[in-house]
């Protein structure tokens, strides 16, 4: 396929090089329109991930920092968590969060798609669990799960690949929720177990939130995106869109976004897909004022940047006197319990959590954590505690369903702004009391399971702040107009050629990491979109 | 006092340069049987001018201000000293101790001392047992299941 000029419409304009953004072009490459996507950050180099060098742990803390604010890229933009006791994790580039993320990859339950029917609390979705499945299993595909079929607490499923290794850290957790007579299960983990289409097994290095020197961990940019750019897709880096354009038939037409020079771009395009997140979505639709929608584009309904949903997560570590070797593996990748995922009233709260197991951290992060929460101390009792803990210790994560609520928010930042000068997002968000309620129940239950399996202390953090990976719903789905964006198959309702793919459009959050239920979702409105071409603005 | 100008692009006086060493090991001692080495031991300087330059004028005001009777203290004053720092200036002495760390953890003695492998963890990578799946008996026993939907 011939490259396209600037200046030539395009037939797709995807936003977004990132989880969604790839799939969606992926799955649309196979029509022969002229594709192209344009993503504000870069091509990764995994010979410049942090495990190549010995400083590895520094990195994590400077240029691959989870947090945009610290990382000092360009190709970044800052974002306002002032307002927030949850602060953004993000990350721009062509592979987008799945660079950085954990690779944990549950799918949504049936019951999550079902909220209100089954709970009475926020909405249900207008499409199921069984919509997503052949999506799901496309998705795992492409990507390459490892994970073990026959877990009860799924419909059935199978992972392209075994399980990642639970090592003594999945052991001696798993004897804990054996003592307890609690569900557990081996992850379902985007990481490759075994040789998989070109790329070589996990070679358990450890630190997979800064990127993947092996490339085990399966980011977009080695599974989707050399698929897509082979079948024809054009992707372009450092093109930052400052806003959508719209024509006079009340169609959107194109982008502005600035290259990589800083000069001002028009790429006009026949359709737009949003891939940005839960963030970045609402940011440029926001962004995209007119006379038409002076609040925004495709938000007649006042829902856009409404709604944010984060994952509330918190925390338990125990010391076992065993080593467990705990800094080897895929950090946040191990066994999951899904024990307590289901809403049980008696409880204090509606919804629930999973608990996912994840292993130690390298030495110099182990030092600063422990002085941090000061269980290992500087001065003569350093080494004798530092050693009690290195390799010594497990962590269950209580990731907790956010319910929806009109008042946590993505707006534009009055004052920040990104190198480009676009307005930056600003958060504003509360932690409901159903949320701090199922924190504490949670970080509880964690305590209970950790002294369960052996461990001689714990410690204990009900509410991790530097944990906002997880954004959605602030562009939500539904049927209705007047309360949601898009439709149910993520077509703004006020713009018809407008679509969204990302994380945005989740109605209610879950209680798993959400990566692959916003690929499949991305999948399915893009397997929609074909079925829909005659007929795709009606 | 003897101002010697050690050979660094970054001077430190004589003086400084004892207090920082008798600051390195209140913060991190050699360890009692010899296994790992003191914080004092290792170049935090060079480190510093390697990797974090813009600290080093904050490291000298955390030199300057310890007095003259450090240079003289027991080691126990040593690490009142130290704990004085960190209650006058708690952000700056968590920053000391972020630079000390960074620089004591990848030491390779000491990598070799906690029993960690030194270097990159690409490309040997680690070996983790796979780990014993009959562990899931009992869990396929309860026969618990998903929440049915209407």
């Amino acid at each position: 396929m011939p490259e396209v000029n600037l200046n030539d419409p395009v037939d797709v304009l995807i936003i977004g090089a990132g989880a969604s953004g790839a799939a969606v072009a992926w799955s649309l490459a196979d029509t022969r329109m002229r594709i192209v996507c344009l993503e504000q950050g870069d091509w990764m180099k995994p010979s410049e991930y942090p495990t190549n060098g010995a400083d590895w742990e520094i990195q994590q803390h400077a240029a691959f920092n989870i947090d945009p604010n610290k990382r000092g890229r360009d190709t970044d933009y800052p974002i306002n968590n002032n307002e927030s006791p949850i602060s953004v994790v993000n990350f721009n580039g062509v592979g987008g969060g799945t660079i950085l993320y954990a690779a944990h990859f549950p799918r949504l339950h049936p019951s999550d798609f079902k909220v209100k029917s089954l709970d009475g609390v926020a909405d249900d979705w207008p499409i199921s669990y069984d919509t997503l499945d052949p999506y799901f299993t496309q998705n795992d595909r492409m990507m390459g799960v490892s994970g073990l079929a026959g877990d009860p607490m799924y419909p059935p499923k199978q992972p392209p690949l075994p399980p990642i290794p639970m090592g003594r850290v999945g052991e001696r957790l798993a004897s804990g929720y054996n003592k307890l007579g609690w569900h557990w299960w081996p992850s379902d983990s985007a990481i490759i177990s075994r040789p998989y289409q070109g790329r070589d097994k996990c070679l358990n290095l450890g630190p997979c939130m800064s990127g993947c020197s092996q490339g085990g961990k399966s980011s977009t940019d080695i599974t989707y995106w050399p698929e897509a750019i082979r079948a024809g897709v054009e992707l372009r880096t450092r093109c930052r869109v400052r806003e959508i354009t719209l024509g006079k038939n009340g169609l959107a037409d194109g982008v502005i976004y600035y290259d990589e020079d800083g000069e001002e771009c028009h790429q006009k395009a026949e359709v737009v897909v949003m891939a940005c997140n839960g963030v970045g979505t609402p940011r440029i639709l926001l962004n995209s004022k007119s006379s038409q929608f002076p609040d925004g584009l495709a938000n007649h309904s006042g829902m856009l940047g409404k709604n944010l949903m984060f994952h509330p997560v918190g925390s338990a570590q125990g010391v076992f006197e065993e080593n467990l070797g705990s800094h080897k593996g895929p950090q946040g990748c191990c066994i999951l319990s899904k024990e307590f995922y289901e809403t049980d009233l008696s409880r204090g709260f509606v919804r629930g959590y999973n608990m996912q197991i994840t292993r130690g951290t390298g030495p110099f992060t182990t030092a600063l954590h422990g002085y941090a929460t000061g269980r290992i101390p500087w001065g003569a009792d350093h080494h004798k505690t530092f050693q009690k803990h290195f390799d010594h210790v497990a962590s269950i994560g209580i990731l907790c369903e956010d319910l929806p609520e009109l008042h946590n928010t993505v707006t534009l930042d009055p004052e920040w702004a990104d190198s480009n000068g676009i307005p930056a997002a600003k958060i504003n968000y509360t932690l409901s009391e159903n949320s701090r309620k199922m924190l504490k129940h949670g970080v509880e239950r964690a305590e209970e399971v950790l002294y369960a399996a052996g461990a001689s202390e714990v410690a204990s953090t009900e509410l991790v702040q530097m944990a906002g990976w997880h954004l959605l719903g602030t562009a939500r789905m539904g049927t209705d107009p007047d309360s949601s964006v898009v439709n149910p198959w993520g077509r703004s309702h006020d713009v018809k050629n407008l679509f969204i793919v990302d994380g945005s459009i989740f109605v209610t959050a879950g209680g798993l990491n959400p990566t692959s239920t916003i690929q499949a979702l991305a999948l399915y409105i893009a397997d929609n979109m074909k079925k829909n071409l005659a007929n795709l603005f009606d | 006092m003897n101002d010697t100008i050690i050979a660094t692009d970054f001077p430190l006086t004589d003086a400084q340069r004892k207090k920082l060493g008798y600051l390195l090991n209140a913060l991190i001692p050699a360890s009692q049987d010899g296994h790992m080495p003191s914080a004092g031991e290792l170049d935090l300087i060079s480190y510093l001018e390697a990797n974090a330059v813009d600290f080093l004028p904050v490291l000298l005001t955390i030199l300057d201000d310890l007095d003259e009777e450090f240079l003289t203290d027991t080691p126990e004053e040593h690490h009142q000293g130290a704990l004085a720092l960190s209650h006058d200036n708690p952000a700056r002495f968590q920053e000391l101790i972020y630079q000390v760390y960074a620089l004591y953890y990848q030491n390779p003695a000491v990598l070799e001392g906690i029993g960690a492998a030194a270097g990159p963890p690409f490309p040997q990578g680690n070996t983790v047992e796979s780990g014993d799946l009959s562990l899931l008996d009992p869990v396929l026993a309860i026969a618990k299941s998903y929440r049915a939907v209407p």
